[in-house]
């Protein structure tokens, strides 16, 4: 009878020609341009924040504070603190994945966006609509944005009628747009999904005269609801001296000028 | 009447049906358009532009027809005239003249009245004698209105130069058929169609449209200098180094390089509030005595308290700078300051003094 000789498996070729040789010919054969070529074209035919994921995501440092590790679509969180510092920084840093992947985001109500700060946190300029000034129809706006945007960054000009809260909380759920409120001294009468409550900022760098402003350390807290009930506290620098967000325990956060 | 100029394309002026003329016709608009955005479709070969403010920005209409004739002729022959009203402005691009301002009646005198009037009342005008357009614009107006109709009257105020046109001169619907022909063609590098396509490879996806539709509902709500967006550029302080530009549809703006140095500029990390007017501040040492910056750079105290806006007085917790500036020293908007950088319990703000005044120019919020 005839036998078939059974065909040699891969886990039987000898290891240093098994799979590594083929990449390296590869690895040889392109030039460094169309590897940078490729790995761009990699970048957009990533599958962008489609409507059908329900998670946007967070850059790594920023991730440890939410409990899915990423923004929940539809979750509306509250961005605050007993003082003004670090709340825009820190609603840019959460927002800024989620932009350099292909999310729109708009910022309505804050006339004073330090453009090169959200840069540097890696915030999307072309991808973030900024409406400085909504006025009187601040609500409205928000509810536009809400349907056609998939972060919406809301700074309240005076305290929000908690019928007007609710209603926009209920219409983020429903178009699974994720709304941060930074409610500030004016407060937001709807409990959030998850409150970031920024505890304390210290900026290092300065002397008496001497030096520059190089790193805020930034202690946050977050608390919600479900699964966010147990508070989670993280230290960062916001921002570290590029300019980004980084984790203060992170070998490269460590580092830099100031320390 | 308005002063026109008509580019009219001979080779054009039929229908074909293959629709290669008209599309012809309709490069010939859009290159038409890079001199003024109104071009307004008169018939199928033929098409006007308002000459009086093209005129003026290329240097006269003669010069401004002779670059019409020239931008346009890349595609098809053209003759390009200017006159007032449409009427005489097309017979002037058929002959390729420029019609003085006020002697449209004089330019259409020798000419037939069948140039204008159509031929019921061309060959009425021709058994009553009357031959050239001239000799119809002599008559009286109330008798060529009793005699022959408002069509009559208004063939005749335009023979007399005082109506740009009469009779079916216009095609209204070559409009209509140019703009379906622009919608029908493939999406074109530069060429900003309405939003379509799948976006995996790289067009605009549904999100976009999406987003493009509220941010325009937005616009159209609050106005459309309402929705902003920000594109980085070079400068020194954190305000110059960005600018906000009104939101148009979500097309990609073209790359400052903002990799230039800027020597002199306020070290990173950058402030994430840029107050849009700077805030007053008054910044005094422990004593309460003002701080200020010498004409050296140099502070004249140590500052111990800050406050902003006419609010309470703030310790300081800490300082750096004074950093001098001077910007444009060669032109009449010098800038000449300093900028400090000041930490207190509750913020950390850049200060910027000029002429002996703070102001918090941003926030590191």
């Amino acid at each position: 009878m005839f036998v078939v000789p059974p065909r040699p498996r891969a886990a039987d070729a000898p290891p240093p020609a098994g799979g590594a040789a083929p990449r390296q010919a590869i690895d040889r054969t392109l030039d460094p341009d169309a590897r940078a070529a490729l790995a761009r074209l990699a970048v957009r035919t990533r599958p962008v924040a489609a409507s059908r994921t329900r998670l946007l995501p967070v850059s790594g440092v920023v991730a440890g504070l939410l409990p899915d590790g990423a923004l929940r679509r539809g979750s509306s969180l509250v961005v605050g603190g007993p003082g003004e510092q670090a709340v825009l920084s820190l609603a840019l840093a959460l927002v800024a994945e989620a932009s350099r992947t292909g999310s729109w985001c708009a910022l309505v109500g804050h006339d004073g966006l330090g453009a090169v700060a959200a840069s540097d946190l890696g915030v999307d300029l072309d991808r973030l609509a900024v409406v400085p000034r909504p006025g009187p129809a601040w609500a409205e706006t928000t509810a536009t944005l809400i349907d056609g945007v998939d972060l919406v960054v809301l700074v309240p000009p005076f305290a929000p009628r908690p019928a007007m809260a609710r209603r926009l909380v209920a219409r983020a759920r429903e178009r699974g747009t994720v709304l941060v409120a930074l409610p500030g001294r004016t407060g937001w009468p709807e409990p959030p999904d998850l409150r970031l409550l920024v505890e304390e900022a210290t900026w290092e760098g300065t002397a008496a005269g001497a030096g520059h402003l190089t790193r805020r350390l930034v202690v946050v807290t977050a608390q919600g609801r479900r699964s966010a009930a147990r508070a989670r506290q993280c230290r960062l620098w916001l921002p570290a001296p590029d300019g980004t967000v980084a984790a203060v325990d992170a070998p490269d956060g460590t580092r830099g000028p100031g320390a | 009447m308005d002063r026109l100029l008509v580019v009219r394309c001979p080779e054009l002026l039929g229908e074909d049906e293959d629709g290669d003329a008209l599309r012809a016709f309709a490069t010939v608009v859009a290159a038409v358009g890079t001199y003024c955005p109104w071009v307004t479709p008169v018939r199928p070969g033929v098409c006007s532009i308002p000459a009086r403010g093209p005129a003026r920005y290329f240097g006269g209409e003669t010069a401004l027809v002779a670059l019409v004739r020239d931008t346009v002729a890349t595609v098809t022959p053209a003759e390009v005239g200017v006159a007032d009203g449409l009427a005489a402005a097309v017979l002037a691009a058929s002959e390729g003249v420029v019609v003085p301002a006020g002697g449209t009646a004089a330019f259409l005198a020798p000419r037939p009245v069948t140039t204008l009037a159509g031929p019921d009342l061309a060959g009425l005008l021709g058994r009553l004698g009357i031959r050239t357009l001239g000799q119809f614009a002599a008559l009286p107006e109330a008798h060529v209105l009793g005699r022959f109709g408002a069509a009559g009257a208004l063939c005749h105020r335009v023979a007399a130069g005082r109506d740009g046109e009469a009779g079916d001169l216009r095609e209204p619907r070559t409009a209509g058929v140019l703009d379906q022909l622009r919608q029908d063609r493939p999406r074109e590098a530069g060429y900003d169609g309405g939003p379509s396509g799948a976006g995996f490879w790289g067009g605009a996806s549904d999100a976009d449209v999406r987003a493009a539709r509220s941010l325009a509902a937005v616009q159209e709500l609050l106005g459309p200098a309402a929705v902003l967006t920000a594109r980085l550029q070079g400068g020194r302080d954190p305000a110059a180094r960005a600018r906000f530009v009104t939101w148009a549809g979500g097309r990609p703006a073209r790359e400052t390089a903002s990799t230039a140095p800027w020597p002199g500029r306020i070290p990173p990390p950058a402030p994430a509030v840029v107050h849009p007017t700077p805030l007053h501040a008054e910044l005094a040492d422990g004593r309460g005595e003002p701080a200020r910056v010498s004409a050296r750079g140099l502070l004249t105290t140590t500052p111990a308290r800050l406050s902003v806006d006419g609010g309470p007085w703030a310790e300081l917790a800490a300082w750096a700078g004074p950093w001098p500036s001077e910007e444009r020293w060669w032109s009449r908007s010098r800038r000449r300051g300093a900028r400090l950088q000041v930490v207190t319990d509750a913020a950390a703000h850049l200060l910027v003094t000029e002429r002996g005044r703070w102001r918090v120019e941003a926030t590191y919020g």
